[in-house]
């Protein structure tokens, strides 16, 4: 089978969230000769972000997402053992993110929580109500790539201003990328406040991530 | 060309030619009908759209005779947001006396049915004092805001905390038991507030945690509506899609996790609600004309297979409205003129 196949399976194996399938099509794809890397990254992880457009319109839910995303790790896993540790793929990114202090509103960023590691980022959660010293503190603990902050208040926005100072004061400004979320976030507010960028929705975050990152 | 002022869906004034309206207004239309399923505005509601917003006047308006109902959503709060002084029986004066509100809405600061339940009686008094002093039919208002009964704010696991780990069967279990207590909740403060006199309840922003947020407005409405078959209930939405958080949901055998407005507005209608507010988010990267095509695109789908009286929510970041503390009047106005004309709204 030629490979625009393999992927075009790959891809309906994780829209289906069928895990005993990409597993089968990635064992499968090996024995047929196709190069691995290309299987994850145009076949099981377009699956995946095809996953994450139908969430953003209200056509896949979460708990589809979850199972999607066992199915792409699970068939990911297969790939990989059959790459030389040279080609393995390094993790997409780290990320440190959480709701700003005095906000406790989770829903939605815990949502993003979820697409980012579906999407095969290394995430940790601070939760909410964060104070800022938390953010600077796990971003140096982990060494992370990007911090995200929530505000769903006007009242509480101020604190993702607040991270972008003590970040500069920390000297890890120039070491981390920063992206804002939340209702009252805007794309003129990440350029007033420093951020690198603001992420709209799921689907408008991994899109902007993804270019940031590389 | 002659440039055309409008604005951002995050209110930066911005100017755009003819073309380009144009091109975001059928663009917006194309992309709720292709997510609602539904049909596109016609060519000369997008032609009116366009005259809407190359109008030069500061503000536009509806003609006379063509006035509808106007409702306030959490009026007790905006005032004092406003860090203007005072109390809440005064902002529900403000509202009726100065700013024209054919309806108020009396709601606590915490504005959840769960942390009004122990003070309820604080609320009855509050009401009561509001009743006296006003004429205007007065909602008693709250969200179901279900995030309230899971950890660390309620007695239920966290289902955003069980989802990552695949836990999706402890997860749901969760969801369902969040349900069943907003339910009894709603229902005790809404009693509470009718028997005390209030003219209707208003569940707002419902929807807010997803589809069993959404099941449990529709399930209390349904309890509320047998226990007073007189009583008015608004269903405020909180977005334009139910998000599914548990994913399998039903109401009377209709799958609530991505219904759209014209599909959410049959579930209110078999609750029981008498009134249901749309909500259509913005995008603020995009264009007002664009957000507003789009906005009316979605509310007009609902206005036409209602069978109860539609007010959608206009206001910071939904509607076609602008998402900043203080929505501007140029866009406000259209929007508000667009949503009554093309959608033929029974209030706003």
């Amino acid at each position: 089978m030629e490979m625009k196949k393999w992927l075009e399976k790959a891809a309906q194996s994780i829209l289906d969230q069928d895990e005993e399938s990409a597993r089968e099509i990635a064992k499968k794809s090996l024995e047929d000769d196709m190069d691995p890397v290309e299987m994850i990254n145009d076949g099981f992880a377009a699956g995946i972000r095809k996953m994450g457009d139908l969430f953003d319109r209200g056509e896949v839910f979460l708990p589809g997402l979850i199972i999607a995303s066992d199915a792409m790790a699970a068939a990911v896993k297969i790939l990989e053992e059959a790459l030389p540790q040279d080609r393995r793929q390094e993790k997409l990114g780290i990320i440190v993110i959480g709701t700003v202090e005095g906000d406790i509103h989770d829903i939605g960023k815990g949502i993003m929580v979820t697409l980012l590691r579906v999407h095969g980022y290394e995430v940790h959660d601070l939760g909410r109500d964060v104070p800022i010293e938390e953010f600077v503190k796990k971003a140096q603990e982990v060494n992370a790539d990007v911090i995200g902050s929530s505000a769903m208040m006007t009242t509480t926005q101020i604190g993702q201003k607040k991270l972008e100072e003590a970040l500069k004061k920390a000297g890890l400004r120039a070491k981390v990328k920063t992206m804002v979320g939340g209702a009252v976030a805007t794309d003129h507010w990440a350029k007033r406040i420093g951020a690198d960028f603001f992420g709209e929705t799921p689907a408008d975050t991994i899109d902007k991530l993804r270019r940031i990152l590389n | 060309m002659e440039k055309i002022m409008t604005r951002m869906g995050d209110g930066f004034p911005v100017e755009m030619s003819e073309s380009e309206i144009r091109s975001d207004l059928a663009a917006g239309t194309e992309d709720a009908a292709d997510r609602g399923k539904i049909a596109p505005l016609s060519k000369e509601e997008l032609q009116y759209l366009y005259d809407l917003f190359a109008s030069p006047y500061r503000f536009v308006s509806v003609e006379p005779g063509n006035e509808i109902v106007l409702s306030y959503d959490g009026g007790a709060l905006k005032i004092v947001r406003a860090a203007v002084n005072v109390d809440r029986v005064q902002a529900m004066q403000i509202h009726e006396k100065i700013l024209g509100a054919d309806t108020i809405e009396l709601g606590h600061v915490d504005y959840s049915f769960k942390p009004v339940k122990p003070i309820v009686g604080t609320e009855q008094t509050a009401l009561e004092q509001t009743l006296m002093v006003t004429h205007a039919p007065l909602f008693y208002g709250a969200m179901p805001n279900l995030g309230l009964y899971s950890q660390p704010d309620g007695p239920h696991p966290n289902p955003l905390d069980l989802l990552p780990l695949g836990k999706i069967d402890e997860a749901r279990e969760s969801y369902e038991m969040s349900v069943e207590d907003a339910v009894k909740d709603i229902v005790f403060v809404a009693s509470a507030m009718y028997d005390s006199g209030a003219d209707g309840i208003n569940m707002d922003t419902t929807g807010a945690a997803g589809d069993p947020d959404f099941l449990a407005g529709l399930k209390a409405a349904e309890i509320l509506k047998e226990k007073y078959p007189d009583i008015c209930i608004e269903l405020g939405m909180a977005g334009e899609f139910i998000l599914g958080l548990h994913g399998e949901l039903d109401y009377h055998g209709d799958r609530l996790a991505g219904m759209y407005p014209q599909d959410q507005v049959k579930m209110a209608e078999k609750a029981g609600f008498t009134i249901f507010g749309p909500v259509v988010n913005i995008k603020t990267s995009r264009s007002v004309p664009w957000n507003l095509s789009r906005a009316i695109t979605f509310t007009k789908a609902c206005c036409e297979v209602a069978n109860i009286p539609i007010h959608a929510n206009m206001g910071m970041g939904v509607g076609g409205v602008p998402m900043t503390p203080h929505p501007p009047l140029d866009i406000v106005s259209r929007a508000s003129k667009a949503m009554v004309e093309i959608c033929r709204l029974d209030g706003l």
